[in-house]
């Protein structure tokens, strides 16, 4: 279970000798050069590596919150942490290997400037991470824990399931513990496989007292971040691996809020509702683009944003008007999120429907290594879907 | 992996390994980031000593007389008396509301035989604010920093008085003006909790300690593993206080580890620790007062083994005794009861077992018997305070009986700090729900 690897080039963590030699060399390089990287080596075209499924689609710059600052995905984080530790003189930052900066460099610089008792590495444990988030939120201090990856969260899941959401509600409010943030890398990058790769949002979902958390891009991270810390429930935010470096646009340097349980509609359609969350917003949007130009069909875009408690008026009022949803993810198709939202959405929208609610999610196995092409509910999939959809 | 971590912090990242450290022939230290340690060329195993464990400091004997008077702790009359009203009256409620659960009036119960002395003599020894993560045997906490019998009832009757607003089982308490979290179920999940509790008290410079208790099954949980390794790292101000009475409900503590029990465990995660006589006050007063004096100072965590017994079926009256039933004085101690009002330990127990601790051996009587050679306390003190106690109990008891339950509407709130859009149309549809099919609900016991 804790067979993490640290990163470089590839997601494995090196053990033994020869570990920290590499390790010193590729932590002042950062993790994900290798990531979209054809190697240089290989000649034959048909082995590289394949480039990413999506394209980032960066937003207008954002003018209403002050001087922007151009930063991928992991500075939008650090500049969040950055915010809170600055603001609240309670928060703490820490997890494994948090005090470096970072197995993804989100915490690069913060200790330095806030002090080891202020971002600080924990042993190697998750179910200790956690529970000692909730002990520090417990008292009324702001913790902000970092599990490496979410294929790593499930030995905390009972401290988050059975105690961090239940605090409140079970001790009649006399206790809580809404301060404690758990961040984590989430989602596939190209080549994580089974444990480098997973959408565990789900198993949460089910789970009344927290709130999930996924932005699709810099800017909505550091908003949706600041306002998880701020949040007085616990929260879990999830930051699509793969983003970190492939997503960059401006972002504001100062604090500013994107609110929770809001889904955003990126983009206005008449035709079809098209939901995700994370990475796949932007597959969904080049499918978009997909339709009009060969469909002439009229997407609408959701980025749910928020998973629990999810904004259940945005995406009913969209169906109502297009009679039509699509919702795509990573993660397996059976107990996905996507069957929340279909359920519902028929449910409350029964009679607006032209066509049964269609899904496009990956397939009923663990994340697969090679076969990850295969395996992600990529553009292609999901146009042939809509076409359906559109064809009923 | 450590290795590999821990060898960024000693070798100079930016040499890489052509140069390294030239060491001196004659004087081969091993280097090694992950040990300070000598070498030694023959090969031994070292062997864990179970046959002779750490020792149980005491400092009372079984007649309540001090052993060694340098470690008499010298406690005031009010205070042993406190703590000795507190024991005794918490063992009157545990009789009354074990009897009520077995009378069908509420729905389970926990008592907390023969463990009242470690409750009540570590809590005698923290300051009032110190914050206390419970497992569900710690009443004593409670009752020792006046947690008043009618909030007990009222969490074990789940009535309209209840803090808890009537959400959890019975014997999950909380209170947060006494700095007792909430109870909750699932065993050692509080042991992280502590620690990072004690983390965020050491870094408001509260000069308070955390006390965590569990027992010796819940020690086995990997939440323990992670708590004493992360309050040792991070330097925390925290006492693990563990109450080992021998039974995890049937499992014998021979199933339940094969080590010298939990103090044995500490110094393997360096973890200054102790093992002490849990049915003697003032040995677990002494322990838990250093404890909390050098966790404080020193910010280190701090381990206390409580020795005590598990508890069995509730003996009959002693047909001897002149006084009515519920009395405690000769009493079977330890975990004399059975783990909960789910379990019957004639199952798994002995009935000679339970004699011995009976006749031997009871935080109470140990007491009792110190108070009376002070000449602090005597029969007919005695008499007057089981009596009182009692009265206090059943009027607790009974008031408890005839609350209502809470409004429905308590089902729906405090799952967030606010209420969300979805589960408020939950809220409305049971409401509707009511109007229709209400007589098929007990409405009239909830108040309106």
């Amino acid at each position: 279970m804790a067979f993490v690897a640290a990163a470089a080039g590839c997601l494995l963590r090196l053990r033994a000798a020869g570990a920290e030699r590499h390790w010193r060399r590729f932590r002042g390089v950062g993790l994900a050069r290798g990531f979209l990287h054809p190697s240089a080596t290989v000649e034959d075209a048909a082995q590289r590596r394949q480039v990413a499924h999506f394209t980032f689609q960066p937003d207008p710059e954002p003018r209403e919150y002050g001087q922007t600052q151009k930063m991928n995905l992991f500075q939008s984080i650090t500049s969040a942490l950055d915010n809170s530790l600055a603001k609240d003189p309670t928060a703490v930052i820490f997890g494994e290997d948090v005090a470096f900066g970072g197995v993804f460099r989100c915490t690069v610089g913060l200790r330095d400037k806030y002090g080891k008792d202020r971002v600080f590495n924990t042993p190697l444990c998750e179910q200790g991470i956690v529970g000692f988030g909730i002990g520090i939120a417990v008292t009324g201090a702001t913790a902000i824990a970092e599990i490496q990856f979410a294929d790593y969260i499930f030995p905390a899941f009972d401290q988050i399931v059975n105690e961090a959401a239940k605090y409140r509600y079970r001790s009649g409010d006399l206790f809580n513990c809404g301060s404690l943030t758990i961040r984590s890398p989430w989602g596939c990058v190209g080549h994580g496989a089974l444990y480098h790769s997973q959408s565990p949002e789900a198993f949460f979902a089910h789970c009344p007292g927290i709130k999930v958390v996924i932005p699709r891009s810099p800017f909505q991270a550091k908003g949706l971040l600041l306002s998880c810390i701020e949040d007085k429930n616990p929260c879990i935010f999830f930051e699509p691996k793969i983003l970190y470096r492939a997503a960059a646009e401006q972002v504001p340097i100062e604090p500013y809020n994107i609110p929770l349980s809001q889904a955003e509609v990126i983009q206005e359609g008449s035709d079809v509702t098209l939901v995700a969350w994370g990475t796949q917003v932007h597959v969904i949007r080049e499918v978009a683009s997909m339709a009009k130009e060969k469909l002439g069909v009229s997407c609408e875009v959701i980025d749910l944003r928020t998973i629990i408690p999810w904004d259940v008026d945005t995406v009913c009022k969209s169906v109502i008007k297009t009679g039509r949803l699509l919702i795509s993810h990573e993660a397996p198709l059976t107990g996905g999120f996507a069957s929340e939202i279909s359920s519902t959405v028929q449910e409350e929208c029964f009679l607006n429907l032209e066509a049964p609610i269609s899904r496009v999610c990956g397939y009923d196995t663990p994340f697969p290594h090679i076969f990850e092409p295969f395996y992600i509910p990529d553009k292609w999939k999901c146009y042939d879907a809509l076409r359906k959809m559109i064809n009923y | 992996m450590a290795v590999a971590i821990a060898a960024g912090r000693v070798w100079r990242p930016n040499r890489g390994l052509s140069q390294q450290q030239q060491f001196s022939s004659l004087d081969d230290k091993p280097q090694f980031p992950g040990a300070s340690a000598e070498f030694i060329d023959k090969l031994e195993f070292i062997q864990p000593n179970v046959i002779s464990g750490i020792p149980i400091y005491r400092v009372m004997d079984r007649q309540g007389q001090i052993i060694n008077p340098s470690e008499d702790p010298h406690l005031p009359k009010e205070k042993v008396l406190k703590l000795y009203k507190s024991m005794t009256l918490l063992n009157t409620m545990d009789r009354i509301l074990y009897e009520s659960q077995r009378q069908g009036r509420i729905s389970f119960y926990m008592t907390n035989y023969g463990e009242e002395g470690t409750h009540v003599g570590s809590a005698a020894a923290l300051d009032n604010t110190d914050l206390v993560f419970g497992q569900y045997r710690e009443a004593g906490v409670l009752m020792y920093r006046d947690y008043p019998l009618e909030l007990f009832m009222a969490q074990c009757y789940g009535n309209i008085s209840d803090l808890g607003k009537g959400r959890q089982m019975p014997v999950h308490y909380g209170c947060k003006e006494r700095h007792f979290v909430t109870i909750s179920s699932p065993l050692a999940t509080q042991i992280p909790q502590a620690v990072g509790a004690a983390y965020a008290a050491k870094r408001a410079n509260a000069n308070r300690v955390v006390i965590c208790y569990f027992g010796e099954g819940a020690a086995s949980e990997g939440d323990a593993h992670a708590g004493f390794n992360f309050a040792a790292t991070l330097e925390c101000p925290i006492i693990f206080f563990c109450r080992n009475n021998g039974y995890a409900i049937s499992t014998p503590t021979s199933e339940q580890y094969r080590g010298d029990g939990i103090a044995a465990r500490g110094p393997g995660y360096g973890i200054m620790s102790i093992r002490v006589d849990g049915n003697d006050v003032f040995a677990v007063y002494n322990a838990t007062k250093e404890a909390r004096r050098r966790a404080v100072a020193e910010n280190q965590p701090f381990l206390i083994e409580a020795m005590t017994y598990s508890p069995s079926p509730i003996l009959p009256p002693d047909p001897h005794s002149r006084e009515p039933t519920l009395t405690w004085g000769p009493l079977p101690l330890c975990r004399i009861g059975h783990h909960s009002t789910s379990d019957d330990s004639s199952a798994y127990r002995s009935v000679d077992e339970v004699n011995y601790w009976d006749k031997q051996d009871h935080p109470i009587s140990r007491l009792r018997h110190y108070l009376l050679s002070q000449g602090w306390w005597d029969e007919e003190q005695e008499k007057a305070w089981r009596k009182q106690s009692r009265k206090k109990v059943m009027e607790a008891f009974e008031q408890a009986e005839r609350k209502p339950k809470p409004n429905p509407n308590l089902l729906f709130s405090d799952v967030y700090q606010e209420m969300p859009a979805q589960l408020r149309k939950q809220q409305e549809s049971l409401a509707r729900h009511l109007q229709t099919y209400g007589e098929h609900y007990p409405l009239e016991h909830f108040d309106k």
